[in-house]
């Protein structure tokens, strides 16, 4: 009698279901479905970029944006590369950054465009990918960039701030894009690693296979490190020793308002870090310590869907030898949270920089015009 | 009296029919779930074929190691360090691929890596007489720290994590074994030897004689060590394979690769029909029923939550869990029969 109500139980719930997957269906016929693989699916930069895709973008152009749950490894972000293609989606925006080559030529062979929208791919996978018919191609900071904002900011703490003891948290070096933030960090401090300097720091530490050692840095400002790839514990050990030492800063290459923000924050310690312009960063910039972000804006994501809908309407955006693009793009910085409210309010969902009359004077461009596009400075005055 | 006979009969009928649908359930469900995922995908106008080829990769090396880990279960045993066996052999088969550029030698050395590892659990519990659910607790520590290490050692930063990631040339060659045809075979040879060992031979008899009662099976003379380390060594066996599966499929292993498996293989098998104390009723087809029962509930929650983003990822969860308690109760309706499993 109870498997007979049990079983009862799972054929009306599994007609409920259904019903609802046939609803849904006939209501999201017209849509154009777009896959966006993800590994973050808390942290204030995805939240951004995912309320500017689904919140602004889906409406204005009849879009639909698909999100995956978090992808922690190369076999689940094909997996779910695939569940994307299974689902009809026309194209794919990677921000999950899992073997990026193999779902360049996944998306490929299965005739679904495929874009990068966070992070840049190695130097290998892209040209491995270029010529691809399907690869779209990548909008981010490129390495130069990555140098250029990890320069500004030591610069800034160097000669406004006069820092002469600060902790410095590196972050997922040796991921190239934390590594170069860091040559140009200690770049603009003043300080080399292994006598190295500017980019010839990064060349130095893959010259040691990648081992990146805090104790070949010297200079005048004596730094107290912390890696990012160690177990939690150790993380927050090692940082709330370097807090005990109450040093003049706190400077990141990326991830400290993830981490550590309130910790920094209750310490009184000023700090500085490399993600977006959110509103929990604002306010760690009005009421904590966070005394400088360089960081993207959610809509900045805007020229990568313009790229997409343009593949998609069959007016591809391809380079002059017909391959995927990859472009870069900088980032905004703030110093004060006067600063960081301008960029804020530039850059809302409700009126993004990227709006639709932007996006629409994207779409169709040719390589050069949509080149020259996106290197434009849009950083409000 | 004839009708004392008349009733105990009625009585003994209508126990072997709930027997019987009890064992046919997770079947049952299998084909229900399986209907219902294609009335969604036809519903949703999705592509049906992609599907069910995602679907098979999903659920291939979750049936592997599940049905590996199937004789630890009938013990009455858990292995918590699947997950980190797979990982670490994945990873020493990948760094042998790379060197030799073998296919071969990318498959022996995960087997052979998987089943050593295996085997070092029920040695170690053995020698120290300890309870194997506990050794397996230490090796997950170990392999993952070791894996973690080579990886971090002999590969390269990509996003948040480190990954040792193939030559093209490798690739290539993963590429053209990575088809359902080649997967499906696999699975196939495994399972007939798995299912011959299991149903056609003393070692699966004197198993589920120990997982039902080990006290008895040791006073016939069954040892719980041997058959612990043969348990292991087929646990290891499929770890191997899904191993090697992984890094056909993925193309690179990263020091999160195979994460979810350990907990994966546990509610497959149980969504498969095993009992969980082992013994008697242990069915070594419940890995490859589960594995796929499982993946298609997912992936059905995930299609009919699909509008529901901000908290389908938890929802899907939480009626996994709700789904995974409903299938342990009407399952243990059948052991609770004061009578020993016939």
């Amino acid at each position: 009698m109870k498997i007979s109500k049990f079983m009862k139980g799972t054929v009306a719930l599994a007609l409920a279901g259904v019903a609802l997957a046939a609803c849904s269906g006939e209501s999201t016929e017209k849509v154009v479905k777009v896959g966006v693989l993800v590994a973050d699916v808390s942290g204030e930069e995805a939240l951004g970029f995912k309320s500017y895709l689904q919140n602004y973008v889906a409406k204005q152009y009849n879009y639909e944006f698909i999100y995956s749950p978090q992808i922690e490894s190369a076999e689940q972000a094909k997996s779910q590369a695939e569940t994307f293609i299974g689902q009809n989606c026309k194209a794919i925006i990677d921000m999950a950054d899992k073997n990026r080559g193999d779902l360049a030529k996944l998306c490929n062979d299965n005739q679904v465009y495929f874009a990068i929208g966070s992070g840049m791919m190695s130097d290998e996978d892209f040209a491995a990918s270029k010529s691809l018919e399907y690869f779209v191609g990548q909008i981010g900071p490129n390495m130069t960039t990555e140098y250029e904002t990890g320069l500004a900011m030591g610069q800034y703490y160097k000669d406004a701030k006069n820092v002469t003891k600060i902790g410095v948290y590196g972050a997922f070096i040796p991921n190239p894009m934390h590594l170069y933030r860091m040559a140009g960090l200690l770049t603009g401090l003043g300080d080399t690693y292994k006598g190295a300097t500017g980019q010839n720091i990064v060349f130095t530490v893959f010259g040691d296979g990648a081992q990146f050692d805090a104790s070949n840095i010297a200079g005048d400002v004596a730094i107290d490190y912390c890696a990012g790839f160690d177990n939690e514990g150790a993380i927050f050990a090692t940082v709330g020793q370097i807090i005990a030492k109450n040093p003049d800063a706190f400077l990141s290459v990326g991830m400290t308002t993830t981490f550590f923000a309130d910790t920094l924050d209750g310490a009184g310690v000023e700090y500085s870090d490399i993600d977006s312009f959110t509103s929990a960063n604002g306010n760690h910039m009005k009421n904590g310590s966070l005394g400088y972000l360089a960081g993207k804006y959610s809509s900045s994501l805007g020229p990568v869907f313009a790229a997409i809908k343009s593949a998609i309407d069959g007016k591809a955006i391809r380079t002059e030898a017909g391959e995927a693009f990859s472009l870069s793009q900088g980032y905004w910085t703030a110093k004060s949270s006067e600063e960081f409210e301008k960029f804020q309010s530039a850059d809302s969902v409700e009126n993004p920089i990227f709006n639709k009359t932007l996006l629409d004077s994207l779409i169709g461009l040719s390589y050069t015009e949509f080149v020259n596009e996106v290197a434009k400075d849009r950083t409000p005055q | 009296m004839e009708e004392l006979a008349s009733r105990n009969k009625i009585k003994f009928d209508k126990y072997r029919l709930k027997k019987l649908v009890i064992a046919l359930l997770p079947l049952v469900a299998l084909i229900a779930l399986f209907v219902a995922y294609l009335i969604i995908l036809n519903a949703n106008d999705y592509n049906v074929s992609m599907n069910l080829k995602t679907l098979l990769n999903q659920s291939i090396v979750l049936i592997l190691v599940a049905t590996g880990a199937i004789f630890i279960f009938t013990l009455g045993q858990f292995d918590i360090s699947l997950g980190a066996n797979t990982l670490f052999a994945a990873v020493i088969g990948t760094l042998a691929y790379k060197a030799s550029g073998n296919i071969f030698v990318l498959f022996l050395v995960c087997i052979v890596v998987a089943v050593a590892c295996s085997l070092l659990n029920a040695v170690i519990a053995s020698i120290f007489h300890l309870p194997m659910f506990v050794t397996t607790i230490a090796m997950l520590s170990v392999l993952t720290a070791l894996a973690t290490f080579l990886i971090q050692s002999e590969g390269t930063a990509s996003g948040t994590s480190f990954s040792i990631t193939l030559p093209s040339n490798l690739v290539n060659d993963l590429s053209a074994i990575d088809t359902p045809a080649f997967k499906i075979s696999v699975v196939v040879i495994f399972m007939v030897l798995m299912i011959f060992i299991f149903n056609f031979t003393k070692v699966g008899r004197k198993m589920k004689f120990l997982g039902g009662n080990q006290n008895c099976a040791k006073l016939t003379g069954i040892s719980v060590s041997l058959f612990g380390i043969i348990a292991f060594a087929l646990a290891g066996l499929g770890a191997g394979l899904g191993s090697s599966m992984t890094v056909v499929y993925a193309h690179t292993v990263s020091t999160t690769t195979a994460s979810s498996i350990g907990m994966s293989v546990f509610i497959a098998i149980v969504f498969g029909g095993m009992p969980i104390n082992g013994g008697a009723r242990s069915r070594i087809y419940s890995a490859l029923i589960g594995g796929i029962s499982y993946n298609l509930m997912t992936n059905i929650l995930f299609i009919l939550f699909q509008s529901m983003q901000g908290v389908r990822d938890g929802l899907v969860q939480v009626i996994s869990g709700i789904f995974f308690l409903a299938i342990v109760f009407v399952a243990s309706i059948n052991y609770r029969s004061k009578n020993l499993p016939r």
